[in-house]
């Protein structure tokens, strides 16, 4: 049988062979987590998300959840995966055990969520928001508000959500209007809708804790006026049992293109004047707490995507060795000739080893940005320290916007290579292509990614981290020189690299100039060649790794995966990377139709 | 109560297997390995025993190389205490006496009140070994378990029959083999999982339980498999025409004498 989800072989390679991630055991915090052991998580994981959760996938698109009186029911398959999930203790796999987390690497965490993800990232997201929720009351939190929440949604007992979004703050969170009144007890009465919340109320879990971002009544206007409040569904009383309702009420949940079994919800604070929420954090820095934790929310939104495009090419892969059509190219000509799979058609392997190369790439890019924290957690150098950090939030807006672009192309060609079936519902093709649709536009929508990564990330500390990530791929270059067989490929991702270089300090100084809005035109392909040249990089490493294992003779069964490691950075550094130059090319010339059209000039009206 | 369970690892169901021609054998290069999902019903109903007492321990036992180890551990991560491996090239080959002799060996050097094995092995399907081993060490046997009910030195199972069950008691310490059905097993959790490499999975070889090599192994198995082959790939099937059920019925007796000849 075929394998689904994620090929296996390549999630032991980027642990084990690009990032040797089994080495951090050497520091005392993952001493736990020798290779063995990883392998043995993932393999259990692996076990899980293919046994139980895979299955909820179709029919959680299908059943969707149902909303009435307040009350929404998630799809029936969902309540034993969800027990199984917190069961094995699979909700918090990277935090700290004291608190009922698991205690792993983030890499090898990102690993297990690979399948978790891809096996169903909607059902996933009611425990992956509760995650994060829980993040923010760690790092935020009084230690009384650590000891009420903390342990019960790091476990899964206890949901958790976000609570940004309102009709009129989506991109610009800062233009919200939810309020907050002190009362004499310390305790806030907050009152506001907020819309769009995922899992903001459902059925698999007995309480929702509420992160909410709301304005002081009297605090500044924009996003220095905004504090974080902890709002549960239910309040809690002293002994930690479930007190009174606390005047959270969903209103209604939204029709959607995809994420069917996901609910997203509209929800009303304090319409009874009864919404009771205790401060997280300090008054009126909200944003700055958000902001630290929205590394971990991008990173994982880009492992959502990634789940869909992983899986979406292991299916694709599979039916095209399966799928009989048509006569081989070259026996066009002779009616006699068999019918072949159409993996053998020349239109279906382009499109193969363009899903291949990319799933690759990303794959590497969320484990090797996990690494760089587990980096940080091992090292004991401030400045190495710093130097992680720089690069991951160098990556984030890549490891989000980039990814989840890319994952949708993947996702479409994944429907494109089963033809007609591809299409059709009994396949699963198209719902992963739907479900991968919002990825591009919440946490913080692809455009607005772009601009993070040319306004902010890029001249960041003078540009430092956009060095340090130069730097390693400068190693990377180094190493695969050695090989003749790379050599031309180690050229091409150094021309590109030169010219990224160029284009970042070109585009970098119009943003700081009377030129400004053609430099932002130009914001999302600076996003898209910046993510090109990494996920050329990262493929390129592989490919490294992969020549010398060749040369140093690998088993039989090890040969052709990495042949086809060097074939999917020959790909990609041959035929992708020369339209990345051609982008770059382009946004040099940085032409400026998009902003000088006149608003009447696009018609319509 | 002490508990033993017999494991098997066995290549994964999702593997895409090879015939080695040359040697009757199956070519294990690209192969995954899983424990024989009927042990899974026999650990689990292990653990459930034990956990319903709040006493005892479970103990899982394998014949097997270096590879065998990950199953255990596997054990070890649904909750099984200890584990014990006879690891040892000279039981190499051994057909399913000569691993039950050895599987026997082991047992009897240890403190149980019952054993739990798998209804069969979903690679060999042989069916033997639980047989063998309750032999060998002369214990009762119930196969095909799907139900059981532990008394005061006793145990009643349901066996599963043709049709039905049969209810059948037992003396302990016994023998008895899991079918489906019998349980759901559980998954490793995340914490049993970082416990079980920290349990004791103690390596034996044939000398530690002082088995004459020459009773195991290829030199000694009574079985050889002379010739092993892919089952025939399954062609189209075949719709049979007529315009009245009379001429179908005759068109198909036609063609189950003549092209399937099974009349
Ligand atoms: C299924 C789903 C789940 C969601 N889950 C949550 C959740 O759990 N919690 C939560 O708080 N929110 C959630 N959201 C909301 C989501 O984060 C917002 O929809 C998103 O941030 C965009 O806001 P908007 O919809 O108001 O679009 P707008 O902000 O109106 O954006 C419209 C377009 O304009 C662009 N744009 C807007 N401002 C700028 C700018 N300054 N510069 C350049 N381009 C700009 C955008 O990129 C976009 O293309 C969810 C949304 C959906 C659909």
């Amino acid at each position: 049988m075929a394998q689904v989800i994620a090929d296996r072989r390549d999630v032991e390679f980027v642990l084990h062979e690009q990032l040797n991630v089994g080495d951090l055991s050497q520091h005392e915090k993952y001493a736990e987590f020798n290779k063995k052991t990883i392998d043995m998580v993932i393999k259990e994981a692996r076990n899980l998300a293919i046994k139980e959760i895979l299955p909820t996938l179709k029919e959680g698109d299908e059943q969707g959840v149902k909303f009435e009186n307040g009350q929404v029911t998630t799809p029936e398959s969902f309540k034993r995966a969800y027990e199984l999930l917190c069961e094995g203790e699979w909700t918090a796999l990277p935090e700290d055990p004291e608190w009922g987390g698991g205690g792993m690497p983030r890499s090898v965490a990102l690993a297990a969520g690979d399948y978790f993800n891809g096996a169903n990232y909607g059902f996933m997201m009611y425990a992956g928001l509760t995650h994060g929720a829980a993040l923010l009351v760690e790092h935020f939190g009084t230690e009384a508000q650590k000891q009420t929440y903390l342990r019960k949604m790091y476990t899964g007992v206890w949901g958790g959500t976000m609570l940004l979004t309102e009709p009129e703050a989506g991109s610009d969170v800062g233009a919200l209007t939810t309020t907050a009144v002190k009362n004499d007890d310390g305790t806030y009465s907050i009152t506001g809708s907020k819309i769009f919340i995922s899992s903001g109320e459902h059925d698999l879990c007995e309480n929702i804790i509420h992160p909410v971002l709301a304005r002081i009544e009297g605090a500044p206007a924009g996003t220095k006026g905004i504090s974080l409040f902890l709002v549960p569904k239910f309040r809690v009383n002293p002994d930690g049992s479930l007190g009174e309702f606390n005047d959270v009420v969903c209103t209604g949940v939204e029709e959607k293109m995809g994420l069917h079994s996901n609910a997203t919800c509209s929800l009303t604070l304090g319409g009874k004047g009864k919404c009771i929420g205790t401060l997280l954090g300090e008054e009126n820095k909200g944003m700055r707490a958000m902001f630290l934790m929205m590394n971990e929310a991008r990173l994982l939104v880009g492992l959502q995507g990634f789940g869909c495009a992983s899986s979406s090419y292991m299916n694709a892969i599979n039916y095209a060795r399966e799928r009989v059509q048509g006569r081989h190219l070259l026996k066009m000509m002779d009616h006699s000739a068999p019918s072949v799979p159409i993996i053998q058609h020349p239109d279906v392997r382009r499109m193969l080893i363009t899903m291949k190369a990319y799933v690759e790439g990303m794959r590497s890019l969320l484990y090797y940005t996990g690494y760089l924290s587990d980096l940080i957690t091992t090292s004991d150098s401030d400045e190495e320290k710093a130097k992680y950090q720089g690069m991951i939030d160098l990556l984030i807006p890549i490891c989000k916007g980039y990814v989840t672009d890319r994952c949708w192309d993947v996702c479409s060609l994944g429907v494109q290579v089963y033809g007609g079936y591809g299409y059709i519902k009994e396949y699963p093709q198209e719902q992963l292509l739907r479900d991968s649709r919002i990825l591009m536009i919440y946490e913080g929508t692809n455009g607005i990614q772009a601009m993070d990564l040319l306004g902010r990330k890029l001249g960041f500390n003078k540009g430092k981290p956009i060095m340090d990530l130069m730097g390693e791929i400068q190693k990377t270059l180094v190493q695969a020189k050695e090989f003749e067989s790379l050599q031309p490929m180690a050229a091409s991702v150094e021309a590109a690299l030169n010219k990224l270089g160029e284009v970042a300090m070109h585009l970098g100084g119009k943003a700081m100039s009377p030129e400004v809005l053609t430099a932002f035109a130009y914001a999302h392909p600076f996003l898209e060649v910046s993510g090109d040249v990494v996920l050329s990089w990262l493929l390129l490493w592989r490919a490294t790794v992969a020549a010398r294992k060749l040369e140093k003779g690998a088993k039989k069964k090890d040969q052709a995966f990495y042949e086809g490691q060097i074939k999917s950075a020959e790909y990609f550094t041959q035929s992708v990377l020369p339209v990345s130059q051609g982008k770059m090319r382009s946004i040099l010339a940085a032409n400026a139709a998009a902003i000088e059209i006149s608003e009447d000039a696009f018609g319509g009206k | 109560m002490n508990i033993i369970v017999l494991v098997k690892q066995v290549p994964d169901t999702e593997s895409l297997l090879e015939v080695d021609t040359a040697n009757a054998t199956v070519n294990t290069q690209n192969v995954k390995w899983i424990i024989n999902p009927y042990d899974e019903y026999a650990i689990e109903e292990a653990l459930q025993i034990k956990e319903a007492k709040g006493a005892g321990s479970v103990t899982v036992v394998a014949v097997g190389p270096d590879r065998s180890e990950q199953a255990l551990r596997t054990a070890l991560a649904m909750g099984a205490d200890t584990a014990v491996l006879v690891n040892d090239a000279a039981a190499e080959g051994s057909d399913a006496l000569g691993i039950a002799k050895v599987l026997a060996g082991v047992i009897k050097e240890m403190p149980y009140d019952l054993v739990i094995a798998g209804v069969r092995a979903v690679d060999d399907d042989g069916y033997q070994v639980p047989a063998a081993v309750a032999e060998y060490l002369e214990l009762p046997l119930v196969t095909a378990v799907i139900k059981q009910e532990l008394g005061e030195g006793k145990i009643t199972c349901h066996q599963l029959v043709e049709g039905g069950s049969l209810v059948v008691e037992a003396p302990l310490p016994m023998l008895f083999t899991a079918q489906k059905g019998l349980n759901e097993p559980r998954y490793a959790s995340l914490p049993n999982i970082m416990k079980a490499k920290k349990k004791p999975l103690e390596k034996k070889r044939l000398a530690d339980i002082g088995l004459d090599a020459a009773l195991v192994g290829t030199g000694s198995a009574k079985v050889a498999i002379s010739a092993l082959a892919l089952p025939p790939e399954r062609k189209g099937g075949k719709m049979v025409t007529g315009d009245t059920p009379e001429a179908l019925a005759a068109e198909l007796v036609r063609l189950l004498k003549e092209e399937a000849e099974v009349l």
